[in-house]
């Protein structure tokens, strides 16, 4: 038996043995005191996950990433094969060598734990909001080069905050074309990104606008 | 002379001062705020000011960055919801203040502190810097080899969740990072033929996609959930209690300068050490450790800021970033036309200079910031998140789009982002894929260099890390990492400490 697979309870303890040394043990502690919303990563400082269950769809994810490794190895191996050390497919074997290892423990690990009593994979993981929100961005991504980035965001922003919010479409809109303009402008004006105008004539706006605020003083 | 000049370049120019000044400002709200974080903020911010100037785009990020190493312990204090991974430890005695009443005396506090800490760590910036990068002028090619590894290593290890899932981040990170056309052969890697992926992944679509979407997607799961209100009365602390915590605060400045000085270890682990430190040097607190003491607020504090500073001296001397915002500094950088290390500071001295300036100017921010405004502060953060999200989900394709104007990196980014939401969820830290992308080529360049001069031949590879003392050192950092994670180093450390208590 490898030794990573000693014994279930090891991931709780590796948890600990982190800072093998001053303080180490005690992050995990410490992580169990502090409030981290769900554990779903919600900051940075929290990751989600659990050291001694398997969340729903877990080990469908570690499978995923391990199949992903082992096409990726295979990939890397048609770079250059065992041609040489300093090949330049030499990193990419040794990179996913390691992928397809560490996701292979990683899945022999999580099957080994026992799912979550009390989470579902429609309610904690993905709930519709979710997937609603990612087709609304693949949706939003297809529209911006031909509809233009101001009409498109604003059908977005609608969209989305009427879904999130829930109020009535006066106050939605006035808060989605409101922050969509400030958003414009300082973008457009501050930091010159130029965003696919599409169907809106965006120049000729600050064309007229310039010649507004000049006053004419310059010609 | 010149130096100083360069050290001034910020204080003189009143435009630099006001962006450093504004990103300082939406550096404090920005970490304060539970769903923006300073990566997020500096991951989008890179491809906004992709267009200026190197000198005012600095600025910004710079202020963006100390402001939110500082702000994120608000949310700590107030919410007991680390706002940025330097602020755990905060928490721990932030909150318990914050329940008895005594919001605006913690905050006070933090923010002396972490101006105190802030400053000793640009102070050893200032000083070192410069011997390090005469020193990592000698570093083999093997020798960055070893430190980017042991970079993303301890990025892994260290941040939470566990090892394995660590390493197989950075491993796909630098991965990623190889997507494309070799630059020395021009053999194509990871491309699967297709004409698009021949140019490789822009790394700032995988940083907003990591950092921006994912955690906007994760923030859907909130939507509802409401701001809690605290009422915060005086904030400016009192010169006594200033003067009863500084001894304890330059010891922890210290810790955070040395952890943040590090490869891969920055604000986050420093501040975790301090507070321990302080549990153990701290005799008699007023209030016991994790009920609200204030020494458990003086040490994480001071050292996650002190870290500023010395996450900075690698970045710098040997291109190598301390934890994820660094590396999003280090290709901001990048984007700008420099390449941090040895040779920066030599041919440019004025941009270290520049950004040391930068810097002390920031922490002065800081500070002012810190304790004035709290009415529009507990506005601000009680924005409604239905608004905030779809705003950070626009801005995120907007950075995407805007480095290479290609509806390409959006999908990317877009990719990224669900893929990092489902990291998240299932405990996959972010932080080693972003650290593996950007030392990705470094790795890559400097492993070939190493081999080639060695002639295509491992025995003699290792015997040059044997024979080194530098590279033996990495080496066996590298190793011990490795074994501290098994179940060898258990059963080992069980043997000795039973030994111990035989005798």
């Amino acid at each position: 038996m490898p030794p990573w697979t000693g014994n279930a309870a090891f991931p709780a303890e590796a948890r600990r043995f982190q800072l093998a040394g001053a303080g180490g043990r005690r992050i995990g502690e410490w992580m169990d005191r502090i409030e981290t919303e769900h554990h779903d990563g919600t900051s940075d400082a929290a990751p989600g996950g659990y050291g001694d269950c398997r969340r729903p769809g877990e080990l469908a994810f570690g499978l995923f990433l391990l199949i992903a490794s082992c096409g990726l190895f295979w990939n890397a191996y048609g770079i250059a094969g065992f041609e040489a050390l300093s090949s330049p497919g030499a990193i990419p074997m040794a990179t996913t060598v390691v992928m397809v290892i560490t996701s292979l423990i990683v899945v022999l690990r999580t099957a080994r734990l026992p799912l979550t009593p009390n989470e579902t994979l429609r309610r904690d993981i993905l709930p519709l909001t979710v997937v609603l929100f990612t087709v609304l961005l693949v949706i939003y991504g297809v529209l911006l080069k031909p509809l233009g980035f101001l009409p498109t965001s604003a059908l977005f922003l609608v969209v989305a905050i009427k879904v999130l919010a829930r109020r009535g479409w006066g106050w939605t809109i006035l808060i989605s074309l409101g922050s969509l303009l400030l958003i414009w402008l300082i973008f457009r004006i501050v930091f010159s990104v130029l965003m696919p105008s599409g169907i809106v004539p965006e120049a000729e706006f600050i064309q007229i606008f310039r010649v507004m605020f000049s006053g004419g003083a310059t010609k | 002379m010149t130096v100083f000049l360069d050290f001034l370049t910020v204080f003189t120019h009143p435009q630099l001062l006001m962006l450093v000044g504004l990103g300082t400002f939406a550096g404090v709200y920005v970490g304060a705020i539970p769903g923006l974080s300073v990566t997020m903020a500096v991951s989008i911010l890179i491809s906004f000011t992709f267009s200026w100037d190197v000198y005012p785009a600095i600025s910004l990020m710079i202020g963006i960055y100390m402001g939110g190493v500082y702000g994120g312990s608000r949310t700590a204090i107030l919410l007991n919801i680390p706002g940025a991974p330097s602020a755990i430890a905060t928490a721990l005695d932030g909150y318990p203040m914050a329940k008895r009443g005594e919001a605006g005396t913690a905050i006070g506090v933090t923010t002396v502190m972490s101006f105190l800490g802030g400053f000793v760590g640009i102070g050893v910036l200032a000083l070192a810097a410069p011997f390090v990068s005469d020193f990592a002028l000698r570093f083999q090619p093997r020798d960055y080899m070893l430190l980017a590894v042991l970079g993303i290593l301890l990025v892994g290890s260290l941040s939470t969740g566990s090892l394995v899932k660590g390493i197989f981040a950075g491993a796909l990170g630098i991965a990623i990072g190889a997507v494309g056309r070799d630059p020395l052969t021009f053999t194509e890697r990871f491309t699967f033929d297709f004409q698009l992926m021949q140019g490789g992944i822009s790394f700032i679509a995988v940083m907003i996609g990591m950092f921006g979407v994912s955690e906007a997607l994760t923030q859907l799961h909130h939507v509802n959930k409401d701001a809690v209100r605290q009422k915060i009365d005086r904030i400016v602390p009192s010169f006594a209690t200033i003067r009863k915590y500084l001894p304890l605060s330059l010891q922890t400045s210290s810790i955070g300068v040395i952890i943040g000085a590090l490869p891969g270890t920055g604000g986050d682990i420093a501040a975790l050490m301090a507070y321990d430190h302080a549990k153990r040097v701290t005799k008699n607190p007023d209030r016991p450790f994790g009920t609200g003491a204030m020494e458990g607020l003086v040490a994480p504090e001071t050292a996650n800021n002190a870290a500023v500073g010395g996450a900075f001296i690698p970045m710098m001397t040997l291109g190598i970033p301390g934890d994820a915002v660094t590396a999003i500094m280090i290709g901001a950088l990048f984007i700008h036309g420099l390449n941090p290390g040895p040779m920066l500071m030599i041919d440019q001295p004025d941009m270290f200079w520049f950004i040391v300036g930068a810097l002390v100017m920031a922490n002065c921010f800081m500070l002012l910031f810190g304790l004035t405004g709290i009415k529009l502060f507990t506005k601000i953060v009680e924005m409604p998140r239905s608004v905030l999200i779809p705003l950070i989900f626009l801005l995120s394709i907007v950075g995407a789009y805007a480095v290479n104007n290609s509806i390409t990196d959006v999908y990317w980014m877009l990719g990224f982002g669900v893929f990092g939401y489902f990291m998240r969820h299932y405990g996959y830290p972010l932080g080693p894929v972003i650290l593996g992308v950007i030392l990705s080529r470094l790795l890559d360049d400097n492993w070939r260099r190493a081999i080639i001069s060695e002639r295509e031949d491992l025995g003699r590879f290792f015997e040059g890390i044997l024979t080194s003392p530098l590279s033996l050192v990495l080496f066996i950092a590298v190793i011990l990492i490795f074994v501290s994670q098994t179940p060898i180093w258990r059963w080992a450390k069980a043997r000795v400490l039973g030994k111990q208590e035989s005798i």
